[in-house]
C-alpha cells in the first residue's frame, strides 16, 4: 500500500515533468535565451569567476550524484567524462541543453509529486480526481506564488541578493506557507485560520533579501513577461500534477 | 471475495505517517538536487528549469 502510494506519486510527477518540458519550450525558455543575449553584454567578469568557485567547492557532491546517474544513463561513460570537464561546469554527460532540461524536469516533477503525496498523507486528506486540481493549485500557491511575492522568478542577468540568503528565505516561506494553507483550508476552527494567515504573512513582513543595486542590463519588459510566463507555466504544471495524482489514486489505490 | 476488502482498509496511523514522511524526504531530496544544490554541473544541467520554476538561482 505504501509502495503503491509512492509509486503513484512518482508516476504522476514524471508525467507532469514531461508536460512541463513541453510547456516551458513555448514561452519560458525563449525568454531565458533572449535575456542571455543581454547578459553576455555585461561587465562579464563576474559570471565565469562565480561558476569556477562553485565548481571547486562542489566536486565531491556532484561526482557522487554523477556516478549514480551515469549508471542509469544511456550515454557512454567516456562521453559523460568529456562533458564533465567542460569549462564552467557544463551540462551533465555532455547532453544537449534540451535533454538537461528534460532530465531536470523529470527529477523536479517526481520530487514535487512525492512532496504533494507526502503532504496529503501527513495531513490525512487524500488526493482524488475531484480535488486534484485544488491540491495542485494549493501546491502552486505555496511553492511558487507566495515565495514569488518576495522573490519573483528571475531571468539570467537580473540583480539579486546573496544566493544563500535567498534560498533560506525561499525554503522558509514555502514551509510556512504550507503550514498556513493547511490551517486555513483544512481546519475548521476560526483560531486555526487566523494563525494560518499569520504564518502565510510572516515571511513577507520579515522581508525577502533584496539586492542593494537593482540596475540590470536585461530590459524590464522581458522580466515582466518572464515572471508572468513562469508563474502561468508552473500553475499549469501543478494542476496537471494534482489531477494525475488524483486519477492514479482513484484508479489504482481504491479499486486494486 | 477477500481481495476486494484488503486495500479498502485505511492505512493505520503509523503507516500513514511513515509513508508521508518518507515521501516528503525523497521528494525534498529530488527537488533540492534539481533546484538548489550548489554544484556547477547540476546547475548548468538544470539551468532553464531553475529559472522557470523561480528557484533562487545564480
Amino acid at each position: 500500500m505504501i509502495v503503491k502510494t509512492l509509486l503513484a506519486a512518482l508516476v504522476a510527477g514524471l508525467i507532469a515533468g514531461i508536460f512541463m518540458t513541453a510547456a516551458q519550450e513555448l514561452r519560458v525558455v525563449p525568454l531565458i535565451l533572449h535575456a542571455e543575449e543581454y547578459e553576455g553584454k555585461e561587465p562579464a567578469a563576474e559570471q565565469p569567476a562565480g561558476t569556477e568557485t562553485q565548481q571547486h567547492s562542489s566536486l565531491g557532491q556532484s561526482s557522487v550524484v554523477g556516478e549514480i546517474l551515469s549508471a542509469l544513463s544511456p550515454v557512454t561513460p567516456a562521453y559523460a567524462h568529456e562533458g564533465e570537464h567542460e569549462e564552467e561546469g557544463g551540462i551533465m554527460f555532455g547532453m544537449s541543453r534540451f535533454s538537461g532540461t528534460l532530465l531536470a524536469n523529470l527529477v523536479a516533477g517526481a520530487g514535487f509529486g512525492l512532496l504533494l503525496a507526502g503532504a496529503s498523507l501527513v495531513f490525512n486528506y487524500p488526493i482524488t480526481l475531484r480535488n486534484g486540481a485544488l491540491w495542485g493549485a494549493c501546491g502552486w500557491l505555496a511553492v511558487h506564488l507566495l515565495p514569488a511575492v518576495g522573490l519573483p522568478p528571475e531571468l539570467p542577468g537580473f540583480p539579486a541578493a546573496d544566493l544563500h540568503d535567498r534560498q533560506i528565505w525561499w525554503i522558509a516561506t514555502i514551509v510556512l506557507s504550507v503550514a498556513g494553507l493547511y490551517l486555513v483550508v483544512l481546519r475548521g476552527e476560526i483560531a486555526a485560520k487566523i494563525i494560518g494567515l499569520v504564518l502565510i504573512a510572516a515571511p513577507h513582513v520579515y522581508g525577502a533579501p533584496q539586492p542593494s543595486d537593482i540596475s540590470s542590463p536585461v530590459p524590464a519588459v522581458l522580466g515582466a513577461e518572464f515572471a508572468v510566463a513562469a508563474l502561468a507555466t508552473t500553475l499549469a504544471f501543478w494542476i496537471v500534477l494534482g489531477v494525475i495524482s488524483g486519477y492514479l489514486n482513484d484508479r489504482f489505490l481504491k479499486s486494486a | 471475495m477477500a481481495t476486494t476488502t484488503v486495500s479498502s482498509v485505511p492505512l493505520s496511523l503509523n503507516d500513514r505517517i511513515t509513508a508521508g514522511i518518507l515521501a516528503l524526504l525523497i521528494g525534498g531530496f529530488l527537488v533540492f538536487g534539481a533546484g538548489l544544490a550548489n554544484s556547477a554541473v547540476l546547475h548548468d544541467t538544470a539551468h532553464d528549469v531553475r529559472h522557470s520554476y523561480g528557484f533562487p538561482c545564480h
